[in-house]
């Protein structure tokens, strides 16, 4: 059906073949063009959806000076004490699961890498380098952000640091070292010291920390 | 009435033409149609459930939460379970996803044992196993919304095995969940929304309508006596009204029984788990992510290497190379199982020994690599575990070969007989 009005069409008006290639080719360069502009402005469009990082004094990672205060429970938000240690040192959960607290007292609870673990542990079973990094009280602290999947290693089960979500065993007194599970690295060490009764942040995280993919 | 209906949309052609159409019947058939009938409980229980649902993790107190400061989707879960039949709603919900994914593997199990895959079906498939990966994409994006600490954690596991591809994980991920998954986040729920409600249901829609209207176009493939019956024609019953009535009834007995379920079995009780706090609960996964799990429970720690910047570790090999390479060798299989000549009728699974033995033996990876996940629980080692899922599947898959060839030996010899006579579609296995 088209073919035959083409044909119709063709003898009716002859043209120049080189008139119809011409217009061809403009046709298809526009339809080009236009296809290019289309698909770059829904990628320009679509470049919104990667979201913004936004600066926001709770989202810096943590510093040396930063108290460290708790995460969540009845105490949240306020500050771990050398006394907090001790009562968990009995309890089901002997550890504490914190957030540092800047100088300015902002809490630094937006960025996850800065979840972190707290414990009042026997400076006799601890690594040279464990102690080194600990107070002298005993009180460890090292990254809660598991390296394996991002999960908060928040599990106490037969005396080992565990994550629930793979299984991954941290040992607390050998730098963190990985006694089971899926885990690729250990979870880097905090080094901290006890100042007033209060937690403060001694020192560096010893490696990087967050989920390691 | 119908004869001014008749006059201006011509019923009487159109029920000639279309409904007419003859349907094979086969009691396997109707696990696709269960498939589609457990969609549409989706959507339509979906519907229900985003009248009253809120995209957000604003922090809200009322009196379904005691008075205290929760998000508000967690808040909107209390709400919907609080209306009347409400929680049956969204187990129904819960349910028909499970029941879904459960009938779509096992429509794909009958077409792979009985050879439907082949020439002129390759497409079909195809546009099947996207069917299973999008169905499954689904369900994980529902995870989140009800915003508690198991769907929170369970998510968050799914961002950082995302952000597990080489070079553009990340960037994907942070698409995908606008960004890192954190209690401050305020992006991630509204982008999950949209995907689990808009993007992904549109994506199925048109794949099932696809995936609907090839297999009117091809016909659907008959069971093997049909050739004998009536050879070269199609033998079934007509679409109206002996199919739709099957249908129909299908269907009843399909909500009767999922809302059963729904009745009894309570999905997913957020006041269980709480809001997400920075702890994190002990997660399973369900049991369509169970056999991922098990994988990455098994691969050591050890296993990582760095190439061009891009880490290679764990969560790659378990949570992204294997499920790849799976959904890659699924659609494959029509064009490595390749036929020349057009297929109408089924193949018997009994005269196709390796390729049954061989999904025999892939059914029972799956089951290993379940059992994988119990490592914890089980107090299974990772050699124990390598052994399991190497050599179980293995040596089914040979067992049944056995098995098959000291039952079903002898008629293998006939059918090639037949083949060489020129009768009949045999096994080209």
């Amino acid at each position: 059906m088209a073919d035959h009005e083409a044909k119709a069409h063709h003898h009716d008006h002859p043209e120049d073949p080189q008139a119809h290639a011409t217009r061809r080719a403009v046709l298809q360069a526009a339809i080009g063009v236009g296809a290019g502009a289309a698909v770059l402005s829904t990628l320009w469009v679509g470049a919104g959806l990667v979201p913004r990082v936004e600066k926001v004094p709770s989202k810096e990672p943590v510093a040396v000076g930063d108290t460290l205060v708790f995460a969540m429970g009845a105490k949240a938000d306020q500050e771990i004490t050398l006394d907090d240690l001790r009562a968990a040192q009995g309890a089901a959960l002997p550890f504490i699961i914190a957030f540092p607290k800047s100088p300015e007292n902002v809490i630094k609870k937006d960025l996850r890498n800065n979840t972190l673990m707290v414990i009042l542990a026997d400076p006799a079973r601890m690594s040279p380098e464990t102690r080194q990094h600990a107070s002298p009280e005993g009180v460890l602290a090292y990254s809660a952000i598991c390296k394996h999947l991002g999960c908060t290693v928040s599990q106490w089960i037969n005396n080992n640091w565990v994550c629930p979500c793979h299984g991954g065993v941290y040992d607390i007194h050998n730098q963190a070292r990985v006694l089971a599970g899926p885990v690729p690295a250990p979870v880097p060490q905090l080094p901290v010291r006890v100042e007033g009764g209060r937690v403060v942040v001694a020192g560096e995280f010893l490696g990087e920390p967050g989920a390691d993919v | 009435m119908y004869q001014w209906l008749d006059d201006r949309l011509s019923i009487g052609r159109l029920y000639a033409k279309a409904f007419r159409k003859a349907f094979p019947v086969h009691h396997s058939f109707f696990l696709g149609e269960i498939t589609l009938f457990s969609f549409i409980t989706l959507v339509l229980t979906g519907i229900f459930l985003t009248l009253n649902y809120e995209p957000s993790i604003r922090p809200v107190a009322g009196p379904l939460s005691d008075g205290k400061e929760v998000p508000a989707a967690y808040y909107s879960i209390l709400y919907i379970d609080s209306l009347p039949f409400g929680a049956v709603l969204r187990s129904l919900h819960h349910w028909a996803a499970h029941i879904m994914i459960a009938a779509a593997f096992l429509h794909m199990l009958r077409i792979h044992l009985t050879g439907a895959y082949k020439n002129p079906r390759e497409l079909n498939w195809m546009i099947g196993v996207f069917l299973l990966v999008f169905s499954i994409l689904a369900a994980f994006t529902g995870y989140a919304l009800p915003y508690d600490n198991y769907a929170f954690t369970a998510t968050k596991i799914g961002y950082e095995i995302g952000a597990a591809a080489p070079w553009v994980g990340r960037l994907m991920s942070d698409i995908l969940f606008a960004g890192e998954l954190s209690l401050t986040n305020t992006q991630t729920i509204p982008r999950l929304y949209s995907i689990h409600v808009l993007w992904l249901p549109l994506a199925l829609m048109g794949l099932i309508g696809a995936h609907l209207a090839i297999m009117i176009k091809q016909k659907h493939t008959q069971p093997r006596y049909a050739e004998k019956v009536a050879p070269g024609k199609i033998v079934g019953v007509p679409l109206f009204p002996q199919q739709a009535v099957m249908m129909g009834v299908l269907f009843l007995i399909y909500l009767a029984v999922a809302t059963f379920i729904a009745g009894a079995f309570i999905a997913h009780p957020v006041q269980a788990f709480g809001p997400p706090t920075v702890a994190t609960p002990a997660v399973k996964p369900d049991w369509y992510f169970m056999w991922i799990f098990g994988i990455l429970q098994m691969i050591p720690a050890t296993w990582r290497f760095e190439f061009l910047g891009a880490t290679f570790g764990p969560q790659f090999w378990g949570g992204i190379l294997v499920p790849t390479l799976i959904i890659l060798g699924a659609l494959a299989i029509p064009f490595l199982d390749y036929a020349k000549d057009k297929r109408r009728y089924l193949e018997l699974p009994s005269q196709h020994p390796f390729r049954t033995s061989f999904v025999i033996g892939m059914l029972m990876f799956y089951l290993m690599t379940t059992l994988a996940g119990y490592k914890v629980d089980l107090q299974l080692t990772i050699g124990t575990l390598w052994m399991l899922v190497l050599a179980v599947p293995f040596l089914t898959g040979l067992a049944a070969y056995i098995i098959l060839k000291a039952v079903y030996g002898k008629e293998w010899n006939q059918e090639a007989e037949g083949k060489q006579i020129g009768k009949g579609s045999a096994a080209d296995d």
